[in-house]
C-alpha cells in the first residue's frame, strides 16, 4: 500500500534519475557539436588577413589546434566540467563565460516571458473556444490560431514593430518602445511576438483536450454532486485538461529559446542568440561550443522541470 | 404520497435528420426508506430517465419534452428546485456504473468526498476532511485515515464504488439513485456493495432508485419494480407483483430468459426473439408488438394505455382491457 512517504521517496528517486539522464544528454550534445564543428571546412584563424604560414602555425600551436582531435576533445571536456568554456577566437579578450553571463539573462527573460504568455494565453483561449464551441468566439479564435501557427515569427516581428511605429506616431507619444532593451516596456512586444506561435499551438491543444474530457464520467459525477459550474470548471475540468498542455511545454520552451534570435535581431535585443549565429559564421569554436552546450543544458533542464511539474499535477506519474 | 414521483417523462435527443425518442412515457415513484428497481434491457431509457431527473443529460442535444419529477410534492425536474435551490448532492445523490472513471483522477478521494459538504453545508476544509474519513469508515474502507489522501488510481474498483457511495451520502440525501452500481464489479464485491447500500438505507431511512438488468439483484433489493421497454414503463408493481403476478408479456419474457439455480433444471433459457424498435422512428402501436407472442390486431397501430391490474400494480398492455377476449394464463388478471 502506498502512503505519502513512499510517494515522496519515489518522487525524489524519479527526479534524480531524470537529472542523470539529463547530464548524459548534455554530454552527447557536447560531443556531437565538437566533432561536427571540427569537420566543417575552415577554422577560426581563416578570417585573419594575410597570415603567413609561420604565424599561422604559431597561432595554431598557441590555441592548441595542432594537437590530435581526440586530445583537443579531452581538454575541452575537462575544462567544460570545471565550468570553463574558454576564450573567444574572434572577439579579443572575451571569455565565453563572460558572453553567456552578460547576454543569456536577456534571452532568458525574453524566453520565460514568452512561455508564460504562451501558456496563459493558450490555456485561456483554449478553454474559451471549448466552452463556446462552434459559436463566434470559437470561430474567430480558431482562425487566428491557424494564422499564428502558419505565419513565421519574423513576419509577426516586423508587423508588430511597424504597428508600434504607426501607433506611436498617431498618438504622438511612445506607448511602447519600437526596439531596444532595458525596461519592462521594452520586453512586452518582443515576448508577445516570440510566444505567439506557441500560444496558437497550445490553444489548439487545450481546446481539443477540453472537448475530449467534456463527456468524462467524473464531470457527470461533479454535476450530480450539485457543485457550482465555476468549481466544476476549475477543479474538475481545467486541471485534467491542462495535462497534455504541460507535456508539450518542454518542447515548446526549446522552440521558443532557439527561435528567439530572429526576434532578438529584429528588435535589437542584446541576447545570446545573436552571438550564437555570429559564432557559427566565424567558426569561433569556443563560442559555438559554449553557447550550444549551454543552450542544450538549459533546454534539458527545462524539460526535466516540466516533467517534475507534471508529476505534481498528475498523481499517476509520480510512482512510475 | 411518494417521496419521489416521476410522471409521464418524455425525453428526446436531436440527431442528424430528426430525433431519437429515448424516453416516451416513464412514470415511477419511490417511498421513503424503500427501494425501487428500474429494469429493462440496454437502451430502453432507464439511465436517460434518471439522468433527466438529475439534469445530467446534455441539452442540446437532449430535451425533456414532457413530464414532471416531484420530490415531496415539489417540482425538481432537472436537478433544481423552485427558487434555484440545488437538490443534487443534498436531497438526491447518484452513483454510477463505472467507478473507475467516475472519480476525478487528479483529486484525492478525500477531497472529492469532502466537496459536497464544503459546497452545500458550509464545512471548512478541515471539518469536511474529518467527515470524509468518517464516511469512508462507514463504507468499510480500511485505513480510512490514510486513504483519504490517496488518489483514485490507488484504489480498487470495489473501494472506488464504496468511495462513490461515501460521497453520495455525505449530505444525507433522502434519495440515492444507483445506476447499475455493480455491473462493473466482480460478483463477491457486488454482493458487498449491495449489502452496504441496504445498511446505509436502514440507518439513514434513505430511498434508493436502483437501475439494473440483473433480476437477481432486483429480487434481493427492491420493494417496488418498474419494468421499462422501448422508452416506456410497461409494468409497475411490488416486487412480488412483478415476479409472481406478472401482468405484461415483456415481463414474462424477461423471466423466462432468466437462468435458475434450481437443481435438476434441464430446460433451455428462452430468449425474447427479435430486437427492440428503433426509437428514431418508433412504431405507431405497442413497442413490443413485433416480439410479443400474444400480440393482437389492436396492438399494431394503437399504443396501449396503462391499466390498473391491482392496487399499485399497473400494466401497459391491451390484454387488460375489459373487452379483451384473449385469455393468456401466464398473464396475471385478478
Amino acid at each position: 500500500m502506498a502512503n505519502s512517504r513512499t510517494n515522496k521517496h519515489a518522487y525524489v528517486r524519479y527526479a534524480v534519475i531524470r537529472l542523470i539522464q539529463g547530464a548524459i544528454t548534455v554530454w552527447l550534445i557536447a560531443t556531437a557539436t565538437f566533432f561536427a564543428m571540427h569537420n566543417v571546412p575552415g577554422d577560426p584563424l581563416m578570417d585573419e588577413k594575410a597570415v603567413s604560414p609561420e604565424i599561422r602555425k604559431n597561432l595554431q600551436a598557441k590555441y592548441g589546434l595542432d594537437r590530435p582531435l581526440l586530445e583537443q576533445y579531452g581538454i575541452y571536456l575537462s575544462n567544460m566540467i570545471r565550468g570553463d568554456f574558454g576564450i573567444s577566437y574572434a572577439q579579443e579578450n572575451r571569455s565565453v563565460n563572460d558572453i553567456i553571463r552578460e547576454h543569456f539573462p536577456v534571452s532568458a527573460i525574453l524566453g520565460v516571458l514568452s512561455i508564460v504568455f504562451a501558456a496563459l494565453g493558450g490555456i485561456l483561449f483554449g478553454a474559451l473556444t471549448a466552452i463556446n464551441r462552434n459559436r463566434l468566439p470559437d470561430i474567430v479564435i480558431m482562425f487566428l490560431v491557424i494564422m499564428g501557427i502558419s505565419v513565421p515569427s519574423f513576419v509577426f516581428a516586423a508587423l508588430g514593430q511597424m504597428t508600434l511605429v504607426n501607433v506611436n506616431a498617431f498618438l504622438g507619444v511612445s506607448i511602447l518602445p519600437v526596439a531596444g532593451w532595458g525596461s519592462v516596456s521594452h520586453m512586452i512586444m518582443p515576448s508577445l511576438i516570440l510566444g505567439l506561435g506557441t500560444m496558437a499551438f497550445l490553444t489548439r491543444l487545450m481546446r481539443s483536450s477540453m472537448l475530449e474530457i467534456d463527456n468524462a464520467d467524473y464531470l457527470r459525477t461533479a454535476i450530480s454532486k450539485g457543485l457550482p459550474p465555476t468549481r466544476i470548471f476549475l477543479r474538475h475540468q481545467l486541471r485534467n485538461a491542462i495535462l497534455p498542455v504541460i507535456t508539450v511545454l518542454g518542447p515548446s520552451i526549446a522552440a521558443i529559446t532557439t527561435g528567439g534570435f530572429v526576434v532578438e535581431l529584429v528588435f535589437a535585443i542584446p541576447g545570446l542568440g545573436r552571438y550564437f549565429v555570429q559564432a557559427v559564421q566565424q567558426s569561433d569554436y569556443t563560442v559555438i561550443m559554449g553557447t550550444t552546450v549551454f543552450y542544450g543544458a538549459f533546454l534539458v533542464f527545462m524539460v526535466i522541470v516540466v516533467d517534475l511539474l507534471y508529476g505534481l499535477v498528475d498523481p499517476r506519474v509520480r510512482l512510475d | 404520497m411518494a417521496l419521489l414521483e416521476v410522471s409521464d417523462l418524455h425525453v428526446e435527443f436531436a440527431v442528424q435528420g430528426g430525433s431519437v425518442q429515448a424516453v416516451r412515457g416513464a412514470s415511477f415513484s419511490v417511498n421513503e426508506g424503500e427501494t425501487l428497481a428500474i429494469v429493462g434491457e440496454s437502451g430502453c431509457g432507464k439511465t436517460v430517465s434518471v439522468q433527466s431527473v438529475m439534469g445530467l443529460i446534455q441539452t442540446p442535444p437532449g430535451r425533456i419534452t414532457r413530464g414532471t419529477a416531484k420530490l415531496r410534492g415539489q417540482d425538481i425536474l432537472g436537478g433544481v428546485a423552485a427558487g434555484g435551490r440545488e437538490i443534487r448532492g443534498t436531497d438526491i445523490a447518484m452513483i454510477f456504473q463505472d467507478p473507475m472513471s467516475s472519480l476525478n483522477p487528479t483529486m484525492t478521494v478525500g477531497a472529492q468526498i469532502a466537496e459536497p459538504l464544503i459546497v452545500h453545508r458550509g464545512y471548512s476544509h478541515r471539518q469536511a476532511m474529518r467527515r470524509a474519513q468518517e464516511l469512508l469508515e462507514m463504507t468499510l474502507i480500511p485505513d480510512a485515515a490514510s486513504r483519504i489522501n490517496e488518489y483514485p488510481f490507488e484504489f480498487s474498483g470495489g473501494m472506488l464504488q464504496r468511495s462513490m457511495i461515501a460521497m453520495a451520502i455525505a449530505c444525507e440525501p433522502s434519495v440515492l439513485i444507483a445506476d447499475e452500481p455493480t455491473t462493473a464489479l466482480d460478483v463477491t464485491i457486488q454482493s458487498q456493495i449491495l449489502d452496504l447500500m441496504v445498511d446505509l438505507q436502514r440507518t439513514n431511512n434513505m430511498a434508493i432508485v436502483l437501475i439494473t438488468h440483473d433480476l437477481g439483484v432486483v429480487a434481493r433489493m427492491a420493494n417496488d419494480v418498474a419494468v421499462m421497454y422501448a422508452g416506456e414503463v410497461v409494468e409497475r408493481g411490488t416486487v412480488d407483483d412483478i415476479f409472481y403476478r406478472s401482468a405484461h408479456p415483456y415481463t414474462l419474457g424477461l423471466k423466462s430468459a432468466m437462468p435458475t439455480n434450481r437443481q435438476g433444471a434441464v430446460q433451455k433459457l428462452t430468449p425474447i426473439e427479435g430486437a427492440p424498435p428503433d426509437l428514431f422512428d418508433p412504431p405507431p402501436g405497442c413497442g413490443y408488438y413485433t416480439r410479443c407472442p400474444y400480440a393482437m390486431e389492436v396492438c399494431e397501430a394503437t399504443p396501449p394505455i396503462v391499466f390498473d391490474v391491482d392496487r399499485a400494480h399497473q400494466s401497459r398492455c391491451w390484454l387488460h382491457h375489459k373487452d379483451c377476449l384473449q385469455q393468456v394464463t401466464q398473464i396475471y388478471r385478478p
